[in-house]
């Protein structure tokens, strides 16, 4: 059947939408994924204490000390006394107020587990007192579930508890260490150390127990069944393809969005590492979609990967054009450079479709944001679709 | 037009990069080298691409790069040769489609009459 001349210009306007394959190399993640399985691995304090001693940083600090003849007082290692909990002071310019809502969360019948109760930190005073600088939670959550009875008939007060303590009256000492314990010059968890608790709790030990660590191992398996990996960031493993670092991000997707991105990903650009603008783009588009009641249509998804392929190469490289493009155009409208706008991600790359023809619905949500972005990507790319 | 390069440093290590203007990098490397610095090849073509592709190297050859204590460079280490960086570079452009072509070899700014 010939061609019309409407179609043969659709056709014509639409090269840039087509989308090549591109040959697919194994990846290694498959199989040294270390969420796939733990490392099963124990080493001892004094493996660590070698490996420590290797390390330059480790060197110049004990010669630091050996030049200085300094000797750290043994005396002041923290003591450990088991304490009636009626005995306890808690110092209200150290602590933070009591977070009733915080103690209530903590509290509840089946989350709460005796056995995660942490030693309370105190000093004790030269008058015999010992006074609190971090656990006061727990402590209250603990006196007040004994009070409460739910622990059969103790007596609160006269319950002795763990406390780890130093002797002085020096408060400073105490805000100083309340500091300490609660953030400062600790080296925090990741959140990819938090998911990976997450999911070893589910996959090694295999207690399903907690709601939340089910739902995280639900959304890495999901990535995994389309060939897509959680890695720390700058580990080694960013370099190997389908390897995303945006953890928080990714947690905030509904499974739906993790299975239609991830799997599009691994369908387009498998040898890519994940831009974390894939998880933006497919929020958007499956929150957008869904309100508008259009389905994302296989074509459009293709036409979509085309043309990234084309213009960009990657969706790397999208998202950096997109955020130059941004730029000018935030500077162009209100005069001044504006921080970024994650929504731009989507909106951007559904402007350039329709600039390229693309055919398919599209909801006017997301046409209607940042309406002429479309104008300040680079001219070279433009000139692709006139 | 926009330039993805590889560079060829007078002590003989390849290294890579990206520009506008080829003439005017050309210039600037010899400047610092104290003699004519070649480019033995230049791809041309789309921004996009040039820039993509430069990322691509600096992703899948992490492990060659040479490290100068801690800064990470745009050089390899001296054991990969031109060779080496220009087949990794034109198979990459030919499997992911881009918009990149050679438009000189063995390039150096006084060779350009531009």
């Amino acid at each position: 059947m010939p061609a019309t001349a409407a179609s043969m210009v659709a056709q014509a306007m639409a090269q840039e939408l087509i989308y090549q394959p591109v040959p697919r190399k194994p990846n290694p993640m498959v199989n040294i994924n270390p969420l796939k399985r733990g490392s099963g691995k124990t080493v001892t304090l004094e493996d660590r204490v070698i490996e420590l001693e290797k390390t330059a940083a480790w060197k110049k600090n004990i010669k630091q000390w050996q030049e200085e003849q300094t000797l750290f007082d043994m005396n002041r290692l923290p003591k450990v006394a088991r304490v009636p909990l009626g005995d306890l002071l808690i110092d209200e310019d150290v602590q933070r107020p009591l977070d009733e809502k915080h103690c209530a969360k903590i509290a509840k019948p089946g989350p709460f587990d005796p056995a995660l109760l942490q030693t309370l930190q105190c000093i004790k005073r030269s008058d015999g007192k010992f006074v609190s600088t971090d656990g006061q939670h727990t402590g209250a959550v603990l006196s007040a579930l004994l009070n409460a009875g739910v622990a059969g008939n103790i007596n609160w007060k006269t319950f002795e508890f763990n406390v780890q303590y130093i002797e002085t009256d020096d408060l400073a000492f105490a805000r100083r260490a309340f500091s300490v314990l609660n953030g400062k010059g600790k080296k925090r968890q990741s959140a990819y150390q938090l998911l990976r608790n997450d999911v070893y709790i589910i996959r090694i030990d295999g207690n399903t127990s907690d709601e939340e660590e089910v739902i995280t191992e639900k959304k890495v398996s999901i990535a995994e069944s389309n060939e897509c990996f959680p890695v720390e960031e700058d580990s080694p493993l960013c370099k190997y393809p389908s390897t995303f670092t945006n953890i928080a991000t990714f947690k905030t997707m509904t499974n739906e969005e993790i299975d239609l991105s991830t799997k599009w990903h691994n369908k387009y650009f498998h040898r890519d590492p994940i831009h974390v603008s894939l998880f933006f783009i497919f929020k958007d588009l499956c929150r957008d979609f869904n309100s508008a009641k259009l389905p994302i249509t296989e074509k459009l998804l293709e036409e979509l990967a085309g043309l990234i392929q084309n213009l960009f190469v990657d969706l790397s490289q999208y998202s950096s054009s997109a955020k130059e493009a941004y730029n000018r155009w935030h500077k162009n409208r209100y005069g001044y450079l504006g921080s970024w706008n994650d929504d731009a991600y989507a909106c951007g790359l559904l402007h350039l479709y329709k600039k390229f023809k693309g055919q398919e619905k599209l909801p006017l949500t997301l046409l209607d944001r940042f309406d002429d972005l479309i104008n300040f990507f680079d001219e070279d790319l433009l000139n692709l679709a006139s | 037009m926009y330039h993805l390069y590889l560079v060829k440093g007078i002590g003989g290590r390849i290294g890579f990069g990206i520009a506008t203007n080829i003439k005017d990098r050309n210039k600037h490397y010899s400047s610092h080298s104290g003699d004519i610095v070649t480019f033995p090849v230049i791809y041309g073509g789309l921004r996009s691409h040039a820039k993509a592709i430069e990322k691509t190297i600096k992703n899948e050859l992490s492990d060659h790069i040479w490290y100068v204590d801690d800064w990470k460079t745009e050089w390899l280490d001296k054991k990969y040769d031109e060779t080496f960086l220009e087949n990794f570079v034109s198979k990459t452009i030919e499997e992911k489609h881009c918009k990149l072509k050679i438009i000189h070899r063995n390039y150096n700014f006084t060779l350009d009459n531009s």
